[in-house]
């Protein structure tokens, strides 16, 4: 004869099992209409586009003897040309931040952006020789090219100007000094002019604003001309000069 | 800032001049001052100088005065700007302040008078005290002393031995009647190259490491003179090496005795008349136009 306490815990056991069998139906189905709705809003392509290996040179600093020296990579860069100065860029910081490189940077994203606009600059600003208007309007705008006298103009047709824009995370950890700040700007300019030769000058920017120094000693307010920054290059123009 | 040595002239202004009207007695008619700012004339700097490049010339543009025996010196940072860490107790500014002192040490010995932009901690500007001093207001002080040559003085754990740097800008055949702030250094490039290479021969015989290239490194831009930025780097493997008092010394020893070399060779560059009549051509009339009503 099966006793009453022993029925009791029998039918509450049996009670638990239901009630959890229940549970977790419904847990499983709550889990697959979620996956279901990050599915239908998801428009990741299956398959990550893919580029050309192509062969690029990158202009590589070492702080030993303060030199740069061109050296080649197979590297899939996208067609645009801002992804690929910025793409150029990233590639290069991320070689130094490997071990054992000669010009040791922190590793981790150091380009926000890169904005390339053709030359001359043009623009527009009021025209200060007017008086505002009686009804308290804005002065009328002029074309910037018509009243700069020394606007900013390019070596070559279609020539362009870059605007890297840093992250203030790479300025902030990058080493401190003249030496390894300048060579840091020229590595970055030597890369761009030999792989993006319609570039010819080049403007830094921190987090969008302006900066005076990368580190506190390389000057970041002023342009810088996209040119071959390699020692050899170096030698030659010294040469020349003498 | 302070000045030592012995070029004293007769004609120099004796006490410190209020700002932005101190003029050396041999100053071009606009000096190159910081823009928005008045002129931080150095308290004790407005000397002239005691041997002059005044060569005789027929009348035009006057020439552009240098004091020979005059050098500057400009230990970067200060105050709450630290510079590099060198090592875990040495920081940038201290090994450049303690750098300049000892080169004006053995400048003076050699009869050199030094200007120094800051000879504390905290560079504050003359004759405005709390006002913290500014890279302008370094080159201005710099740009009133008529110097001989003007060093920028650095010091980074990377690398080893001395770094001499002269200005990115492109070198320009004279010095126009106004002056550009930004590109002011431009007609002195050649005379900064020649003292560049001065200086590079010295540390060569004295066996000391060298790298010489050019950079961007505010205010040499601004500045002129012969003008270089000398960077401190370790003698060795060790960071702190670079406090050591010997290695010091001894880049001191050469940085002062290159200087006495360069002090017979320094030549102003000229002024350009074409450009100064232009000059004045072209702000005639917008002047003119101004006052219109």
């Amino acid at each position: 004869m099966i006793q009453r306490h022993q029925r009791i815990v029998f039918w509450c056991l049996v009670v638990c099992i239901l009630g959890m069998g229940v549970l977790l139906a419904v847990g499983r189905q709550r889990g697959r209409q979620r996956i279901e709705a990050l599915a239908a809003g998801d428009e990741t392509p299956l398959d990550a586009p893919t580029a050309m290996a192509e062969t690029v040179t990158l202009d590589l600093a070492n702080d030993a003897d303060g030199s740069i020296a061109p050296a080649s990579r197979q590297i899939a860069l996208p067609q645009e040309p801002n992804a690929r100065a910025r793409a150029l860029i990233d590639h290069l910081i991320a070689e130094y931040a490997l071990p054992g490189s000669a010009h040791a940077l922190p590793p981790g994203a150091a380009v926000a952006e890169v904005f390339l606009l053709p030359l001359p600059l043009v623009g527009y600003t009021t025209d200060s020789s007017t008086a505002a208007t009686k009804d308290g309007g804005f002065r009328p705008t002029l074309p910037v090219g018509q009243t700069d006298p020394d606007p900013v103009q390019p070596k070559q047709p279609g020539g362009e100007l870059a605007v890297i824009d840093l992250h203030s995370t790479f300025v902030n950890q990058h080493p401190s000094g003249v030496e390894v700040e300048s060579l840091t700007l020229r590595s970055i300019l030597g890369t761009l002019h030999a792989n993006l030769p319609q570039i010819e000058q080049v403007r830094f920017l921190v987090d969008g604003q302006a900066r005076e120094t990368l580190a506190g000693h390389a000057d970041l307010l002023r342009t810088y001309p996209a040119a071959d920054t390699t020692s050899g290059a170096n030698a030659a123009n010294e040469g020349q000069s003498n | 800032m302070t000045l030592m040595g012995r070029a004293q002239a007769p004609q120099a202004a004796s006490g410190p001049p209020a700002q932005g009207t101190s003029k050396p007695a041999t100053a071009p008619k606009r000096p190159v001052t910081a823009p928005g700012k008045p002129a931080a004339a150095p308290a004790k700097t407005a000397t002239a100088p005691a041997r002059h490049a005044t060569p005789s010339s027929p009348p035009g543009p006057a020439p552009i005065p240098i004091n020979r025996t005059v050098i500057v010196l400009d230990p970067a940072h200060g105050g709450v700007d630290s510079g590099s860490q060198i090592s875990d107790t040495t920081v940038e500014k201290n090994v450049t302040l303690a750098l300049a002192f000892r080169l004006r040490s053995l400048l003076t010995a050699r009869g050199f008078s030094v200007v120094m932009t800051r000879d504390e901690d905290a560079a504050a500007v003359p004759n405005a005290q709390g006002s913290a001093m500014t890279l302008d207001d370094r080159a201005g002080i710099a740009n009133h002393a008529h110097a001989a040559a003007c060093l920028v003085l650095h010091a980074t754990p990377s690398g080893n031995g001395v770094h001499l740097y002269r200005s990115e800008l492109e070198a320009s055949e004279g010095q126009a009647f106004v002056v550009p702030w930004l590109t002011a250094q431009s007609p002195w490039l050649a005379q900064s190259q020649r003292l560049e290479k001065q200086m590079a021969t010295a540390f060569s015989r004295a066996g000391l490491a060298l790298v010489t290239s050019r950079a961007s490194v505010r205010p040499i831009d601004s500045l002129t003179c012969p003008a270089l930025v000398v960077e401190l780097a370790p003698s060795g493997d060790d960071a702190d090496s670079i406090n050591d008092t010997d290695y010091q010394q001894r880049v001191a020893l050469t940085i002062a005795g290159a200087m006495l070399f360069w002090q017979n060779q320094v030549q102003p560059p000229a002024r350009l008349e074409a450009a100064t009549k232009e000059a004045v051509g072209q702000a005639a009339p917008s002047d003119a136009t101004r006052t219109q009503p």
